[in-house]
């Protein structure tokens, strides 16, 4: 009876959580391939051969990349000195809320903020001219929908600091890096010793599942490129949403070429930090 | 005397959190700001009261996605609670949490964009339903890992306790599962609430622009260049999350398991 009721659950995980998402993956394969889809006629790899020859799946690849790299090494840079040099002051009760409050904030609001902020004819753009820095919009520097993806790291770093600073915080407490911190001054450690040798490894290896986990989302991130990204190259999910909704027939075949390929990363990503037995990383 | 130089770094760190707030809140307030202007040529209400008679639309916005995001809750929490526990008692616990984590990292966008000849098949697409079916779909995964650390020894040992004491399933999980997981429940509806409720790609893929959550306001706001609007709709968007952050931080810090 035991048995019986736990394959029900175990059904309906598969129901709900594995099929839709094999569905969907099948779905795009077999449209990337032309078996399926409105103006395809059979198997073929032309679609295939287009993105690889083109270079925009590696081209948007290797930007989204860069782009979550960076936004996540400084975070979590910034956020390891915040912990490191701020967490007694963090802990107060004040302070303890208003840290927690950028995590109210959706990627869609960070993104039509920056821009707010940054754009031509945004907040620093009249600052600028009050200023007499600038005599006209166009003046202004690109920092939105620009090539060096400027305003979207910034967002990414609004949006992910707090979270880490947070996790960071959480970590120390529980793993009392405090009191480890304490024995090894005793033993003789100076303060750069303790940071390098204690409160860093421990940290570190204490979350870095989450870290590449964030960074994972970031590379799939759509809300804050769609209004900060520029043209081309785009992030992957903005450029496999334009593919697919393409009024060009093979543009959507292509488009799902791309979202094959992002799913397969992903996927591989996921095997790669979940699948090993390890020691249980932070958790709640 | 060395100058401390930390509670300058603090003070500024505490406008920079707060200065998003204050300014959507003024930007809401505002309309007729042309370029060069520091000020806005209109600060008042104006554009409130619109909104609350509706002219907008936003407050039927606001609610739509109120009963989105309400129903996508409570389905994720209860069937992540309950589907949880054949999974993480299971002997292959280790490849199924694997299999759950798979649409829980992929860009719901993407999911969305692929799922969505399904959805047309099944005439869920650009609907209500069709929005909270989708977004249902990756806030699953989310609730059932979120209660991978409750079923453990212990709990599992609570539950022979009652089995051996005769007691029934029912009573298993009136009397010791629920009560027990009562804080988790709790903490894991609100964080698949938001999950909805913040949610953009998933929403505006399946409901075509039918389905109008706040999110999807914001946008169209943006794309229409009228970020006074814009910056009301985000106004009510993140009133709610700041709201469950007051009565605990639990509720919004998502630590994805």
């Amino acid at each position: 009876m035991r048995i019986k009721k736990l394959n029900i659950g175990i059904l309906l995980f598969v129901l709900v959580g594995v099929v839709p998402f094999a569905a969907a993956f099948i779905y795009a394969l077999l449209y990337s391939f032309g078996i399926i889809g409105v103006a395809n006629d059979g198997f073929t790899l032309q679609f295939w051969e287009s993105v690889i020859t083109s270079g925009t799946f590696f081209k948007s690849f290797g930007y989204s990349f860069l782009i979550a790299l960076v936004a996540v090494a400084i975070s979590v840079g910034g956020a390891l000195w915040i912990t490191l040099k701020f967490r007694q002051q963090l802990e107060t009760r004040f302070m303890s809320f208003i840290i927690y409050l950028p995590l109210a904030v959706p990627g869609i609001v960070t993104g039509f903020f920056t821009f707010q902020l940054f754009s031509k004819g945004g907040f620093f753009a009249r600052i600028s001219h009050k200023l007499g820095f600038i005599t006209e919009a166009s003046q202004f520097p690109d920092l939105v929908n620009d090539g060096l993806a400027i305003g979207i790291i910034f967002s990414f770093l609004t949006m992910i600091t707090p979270f880490f600073v947070l996790l960071f915080l959480n970590v120390y407490k529980n793993e009392r890096v405090e009191e480890l911190s304490i024995l090894a001054q005793s033993l003789g450690a100076n303060a750069n010793q303790i940071s390098r040798r204690v409160f860093l490894p421990i940290l570190l290896k204490k979350t870095w599942v989450l870290i590449v986990l964030y960074f994972i989302f970031l590379l799939g991130a759509y809300e804050v490129p769609l209004i900060l990204g520029q043209e081309s190259p785009q992030m992957l999910s903005v450029l496999i949403i334009q593919e697919i909704k393409q009024y060009d027939l093979d543009k959507i075949s292509e488009g799902y070429v791309v979202a094959v390929l992002y799913t397969l990363i992903v996927s591989v990503a996921a095997i790669l930090l979940f699948l090993p037995k390890r020691k249980r990383a932070y958790a709640t | 005397m060395r100058l401390n130089w930390k509670p300058f770094v603090l003070s500024l760190v505490v406008l920079l959190i707060l200065f998003p707030f204050v300014y959507l809140v003024f930007l809401s307030l505002a309309s007729e700001w042309r370029f060069p202007d520091v000020w806005p040529s209109y600060i008042g209400f104006k554009n409130w009261v619109t909104v609350f008679n509706s002219e907008a639309g936003l407050l039927k916005s606001f609610f739509s996605s109120l009963v989105i995001s309400l129903s996508v809750a409570v389905f994720s929490t209860t069937s992540g609670f309950l589907i949880s526990k054949a999974v993480f008692y299971h002997p292959k616990k280790r490849v199924l949490t694997l299999l759950a984590y798979f649409p829980y990292i992929l860009a719901p966008v993407v999911f969305a964009a692929c799922l969505s000849f399904f959805f047309l098949k099944m005439g869920l697409f650009g609907n209500m339903t069709g929005v909270v079916v989708a977004q249902f779909i990756i806030a699953f995964p989310y609730a059932l890992l979120f209660f991978s650390s409750f079923w453990n020894e212990k709990v599992k040992s609570y539950e022979d306790l009652v089995a051996t004491l005769g007691g029934n399933k029912w009573q298993t999980y009136t009397k010791v599962l629920l009560p027990l997981a009562k804080g988790l429940i709790l903490i894991c509806f609100f964080q698949t609430f938001l999950i909805s409720w913040f949610e953009y790609g998933l929403t505006s893929i399946i409901g075509i622009g039918k389905v109008q959550t706040l999110t999807i306001k914001v946008f169209l706001f943006i794309k229409e260049a009228n970020y006074f609007y814009g910056a009301l709709s985000c106004c009510l968007l993140i009133f709610p999350p700041v709201v469950l952050l007051y009565f605990n931080k639990r509720y919004v810090f998502k630590k994805f398991v």
